[in-house]
């Protein structure tokens, strides 16, 4: 009952690895148990398009790179999931699910509708969270490779005190390049504005810490103005 | 419970079981009957041990590695010490991991033991008493934990202990 790429089953249903809670292009994620603690298992699916001895290097790849990162985060300090098993043969990663926890993408939008200001103390404290989590992680050389706010949680309930937990890092590598870390800022840049309309500051207090707590900022910020001049409708002169 | 006995839903007609024992005057004979195969348990230094799960953690991956037919040790007994180490060196994960001579108590891990034989068996070659479950946190060694999985006092600012060595084990074979 291999998986093929194909859906074997919706959302919802629960199949021999648990219960089938999201369908992305790469992989598949199920909730189940691991020896009594709740777990996440990712499952990346063979893509019968590519050739199978490329594609099983490649999905090998892909899954020791997402471990990887994870551990390279934990040990800088940055809140991860806890790997709990690898499975190399199927390509599962089985990791703590993290409970009780909002999205940080919730936690903004709830926050802008309740205290209607622009400005919330909360999510300024949060925005200075969030630069010092990407300053940590870019001073130990990791590319997370898909910042939004859907892939950082906090653990409910949330207080000043509560740490940003970072997840997916199935687009991660380890890079030292500031063109690398700068286009990791803009991708989280284009995700924070566009999900969250007028957060422009709150974003910019992001990179005001980030700025204070890395110790390569400026070459990165510096590159992370220079991919804002790509892209569609933007004129390279610059 | 004197001991104790875990199923992995990963693999459900495998049975693991933990058994502490302390006043031990005999770990250099024991040693010798594992080498020799008298004795089909893997016997665990406790004090780098956190809690039970994470023996059920090397053991979940002990299992699944034998089953693909890609165990690095000998045995699944000793597989079990290896998984628990952060590095891919064999003779040093039974070193570490392992009970040595002088050691006075050891966690022992039985597997597929369904009768609870080879437990019996176990306990009888052993010269200690065996001790409830409970009271392994009283061994744990942190600050040798630590040093061992090098795990630095920033990790812990957001993980407990078990969790980062939890994870190094996991990983290991990613780097």
């Amino acid at each position: 009952m291999e998986p093929d790429g194909a859906p074997t089953s919706s959302v919802g249903q629960t199949c021999d690895v648990g219960e089938l809670i999201k369908q992305g292009a790469e992989a598949r994620v199920y909730s189940t148990t691991f020896m009594g603690r709740p777990t996440i298992v990712k499952e990346r699916f063979k893509k019968k398009y590519r050739h199978p001895t490329l594609d099983k290097k490649l999905t090998h790849r892909r899954t020791t790179r997402e471990v990887t990162a994870i551990l390279r985060c934990r040990k800088s300090g940055i809140c991860t999931p806890t790997v709990y098993f690898v499975d190399y043969e199927s390509h599962r990663i089985y990791m703590e699910n993290i409970e009780n926890s909002t999205t940080v993408r919730d936690y903004v939008a709830s926050e802008q509708k309740e205290t209607q200001e622009t400005n919330p103390e909360t999510l300024v404290s949060l925005a200075q969270k969030i630069g010092t989590l990407l300053a940590t992680m870019h001073d130990n050389d990791v590319i997370h490779g898909d910042l939004t706010t859907s892939n950082m949680l906090l653990r409910q309930p949330v207080d000043s005190s509560s740490p940003v937990v970072l997840i997916d890092f199935g687009l991660s590598s380890v890079s030292g390049l500031h063109e690398d870390k700068g286009v990791d800022l803009y991708v989280l840049e284009r995700a924070f504005l566009s999900t969250h309309p007028n957060t422009e500051n709150i974003f910019e207090h992001i990179l005001v810490t980030y700025r204070k707590k890395s110790k390569k900022s400026s070459d990165v910020l510096k590159k992370l103005d220079e991919v804002r001049m790509r892209g569609r409708k933007r004129s390279m002169i610059g | 419970m004197a001991s104790q006995s875990y199923e992995l839903e990963l693999f459900p007609n495998c049975k693991v079981t933990l058994a502490l024992f302390d006043g031990v005057e005999n770990c250099q004979d024991l040693k010798r009957c594992i080498m020799e195969g008298k004795v089909d348990a893997a016997l665990l230094n406790v004090s780098m041990i956190i809690e039970p799960f994470q023996v059920l953690v090397s053991a979940n991956k002990a299992f699944h590695v034998q089953q693909h037919g890609k165990m690095k040790t000998r045995n699944i007994n000793s597989e079990i010490l290896f998984n628990l180490s952060p590095t891919n060196n064999i003779s040093e994960s039974f070193k570490r991991f392992g009970v040595s001579n002088e050691d006075k108590s050891l966690l022992a891990v039985v597997l597929n033991d369904s009768n609870g034989e080879k437990l019996q068996r176990l306990t009888e070659q052993v010269e200690g008493t065996r001790i409830d479950m409970n009271q392994l946190k009283d061994f744990t060694d942190e600050a040798k934990i630590k040093k061992v999985y090098k795990i630095q006092d920033t990790e812990l600012t957001n993980s407990t202990l078990l969790d980062a060595v939890i994870c190094r084990m996991a990983t290991k074979d990613a780097s």
